[in-house]
């Protein structure tokens, strides 16, 4: 355990290196909620309820979300492996005498908790600037089962974008696959818009799907609603993610021996 | 095939491995390219063809051949990152392409063009990364970091970001990063490949040390002689995949190795040099800088002739590396039994 503890240290490190990128993080979490504000203000000017949302609600909202968004970082991993495979160089996780998924999970996890401290501060500046009345469920159910969907999600997001990575063995070129995930994705987790003001059809379909579960569901637990949805979710994720490790399991043992190691 | 050097364990074994590469052939313009949509065309191209090769513990051994030789593929499938086509490999009696970790702490592998440092980070970085990752004692961690850290002498850049270190200093990070976990076979492909003469040499005096007070075996891939000349008491030579030559280098430079390449350079104009000597190819006749293939027997009395007309500076090159394994193909010289 030790050495992937170590593998997320030294990515954590890498990140405090580059300052800039903190700072245009910070700026870029703050902006989105500034624009969110005024598009939102404008929209309440004339009706005090959107949906099921008031204003603040809808705040709230937005603020989980786009902070669970920020926090997914998981499509650098895709990225990662499709050019190393194309360039030659995947071999440097190979030779070493780790669990290469491990290594990717333990990466991410590294900058991803660099980056919820830095997100979180800038989130919590932004609702005392804006004076947000932060809707927040009390209910502590609701609470354990949002954080166990927001860690099973991000998990199942490194597995995705590891076995997205992994189709470069056989297909070389993966981007039609991730811009097929992209889209998804924020379709799904209500990144766009809110899924609760899709028709209801459509809402029923994406709820099978895993992306549902990763932002969209605990953004809308922590801020109090569809909280019979709770236990459900935890299950359908937890699903999702041993499903995915199946297929990565196979996916590695089928496609790693294609790799050639040629490139540079 | 293979020669016993000395009365030891062989911690490699090959046995007809073969590994085969298949590639796109496309067509040639936008047409082809077009064509290739439907359908497309492939041609297999034996990368190592039937290599036998045993390696005895505690060896240095050369590995030799010009480019596309199949010197990185015989290296990958040591190492496991490719399976052969066909054969029996056996590294330590691991096959190494189930990529076992306990296969994997037992060897090391640099490859002069890939890194395993972060370079945005520091070399004590790195190095804390891979004592967790070979699951080092903190102890031997200590005491491995300080020796290697000495040996290189790199002291003093331990602390420094590798972004702001020289290539040669970079390799020499690589080579302890390499060498912290105390593996018992050292891959090395290409190593010296863009550094200066004098990091080559340091690098080299390094490597020595490493295999004779550690005595770790070391397989070498280099294209440069001298790094061959200089460290392998052994040499295996292959050229499109065939294993062409195995056995000992001091014999392989005497028997195919048969010139040297002077070359002269004057700080006053010089006409022709009227050299007497037979088994002399003249390169470059310039009025301040002059270059001529010599015999190798015959380099001691062309150099004393050259030296005549006062030289400014003077360098004499060993027979690159392609022209003394296009020799032994063509001479068909086959394994040294």
């Amino acid at each position: 355990m030790n050495k992937y503890r170590e593998i997320a240290k030294i990515y954590m490190k890498a990140q405090l290196v580059w300052r800039a990128d903190v700072i245009f993080n910070m700026v870029f979490t703050i902006a989105k909620i500034i624009f969110a504000y005024l598009i939102w203000s404008i929209i309440f000017e004339a009706k005090s309820r959107v949906g099921e949302f008031t204003f603040f609600g809808m705040m709230s909202y937005y603020i989980v979300n786009s902070f669970l968004s920020q926090l997914e970082m998981s499509p650098r991993i895709s990225n990662e492996i499709n050019q190393r495979i194309r360039n030659g160089t995947f071999s440097k996780y190979m030779i070493v005498p780790v669990n290469v998924e491990g290594y990717f999970a333990a990466m991410e996890a590294g900058i991803v908790l660099f980056y919820f401290i830095f997100d979180l501060i800038a989130a919590a500046v932004w609702i005392l600037i804006f004076r947000i009345q932060f809707v927040f469920t009390r209910d502590l159910l609701t609470i354990v089962c949002a954080v166990l969907m927001i860690l099973i999600g991000l998990v199942f997001m490194v597995q995705l974008n590891f076995f997205l990575g992994l189709l470069t063995l056989k297909y070389q070129g993966i981007g039609t696959f991730l811009m097929i995930k992209d889209n998804l994705v924020s379709l799904v987790t209500g990144s766009i818009i809110p899924l609760a003001l899709f028709p209801e059809l459509v809402v029923r379909i994406m709820k099978f799907l895993p992306f549902y579960y990763v932002t969209y569901l605990p953004s809308m637990l922590l801020t109090g609603y569809n909280q019979s949805e709770a236990l459900y979710g935890v299950g359908i994720i937890l699903i999702w993610a041993i499903a995915m490790q199946g297929i990565i399991k196979l996916t590695w043992k089928q496609y790693i021996r294609k790799y050639d190691g040629v490139g540079i | 095939m293979a020669q016993k050097w000395r009365k030891m364990t062989n911690i490699v074994e090959t046995k007809d491995i073969t590994k085969i590469y298949k590639r796109y052939k496309k067509k040639d313009g936008l047409k082809g390219s077009i064509a290739g949509l439907w359908k497309r065309e492939y041609e297999e191209k034996a990368a190592v063809r039937q290599m036998n090769l045993t390696i005895e513990e505690g060896e240095f051994i050369g590995l030799i051949g010009p480019n596309g030789a199949g010197k990185t593929t015989l290296i990958k499938m040591l190492t496991g990152i490719i399976a052969p086509t066909s054969g029996e490999i056996n590294v330590l009696g691991f096959y190494p392409n189930d990529m076992k970790n306990a296969y994997k702490k037992q060897y090391a592998v640099v490859m002069g063009q890939k890194s395993q440092l972060f370079f945005e980070l520091t070399v004590n970085d790195t190095l804390r990364l891979f004592k967790e990752i070979y699951e080092i004692k903190e102890e031997e961690f200590q005491k491995n970091k300080a020796y290697f850290s000495r040996l290189f002498e790199v002291e003093e850049l331990m602390n420094v970001q590798v972004r702001t270190l020289s290539l040669g200093e970079r390799m020499k990070m690589e080579l302890i990063v390499a060498l912290l976990h105390n593996p018992k076979i050292l891959f090395l492909d290409e190593p010296t490949i863009g550094l200066d003469a004098i990091a080559s040499k340091q690098i080299r005096k390094f490597l020595r040390e490493v295999n004779e007070e550690r005595g770790t075996t070391i397989l070498l891939t280099s294209h440069y002689m001298e790094d061959i000349k200089a460290l392998c008491d052994r040499s295996v030579v292959i050229n499109h995949g065939l294993l062409i030559y195995d056995g000992k280098t001091k014999d392989l430079f005497d028997k195919y190795q048969l010139s040297k390449r002077i070359t002269a350079v004057f700080d006053h104009p010089v006409a022709e040099l009227k050299l007497k000597k037979d088994g002399v190819d003249v390169i470059l006749e310039g009025e301040y800088k002059k270059i001529y293939n010599v015999q190798k027997d015959m380099t001691k009395a062309v150099l004393a002739e050259i030296m005549q007309y006062e030289p400014d500076d003077i360098s004499i090159e060993e027979e690159e590396i392609g022209a003394v394994v296009e020799r032994i193909y063509r001479e068909g010289s086959a394994v040294y039994e």
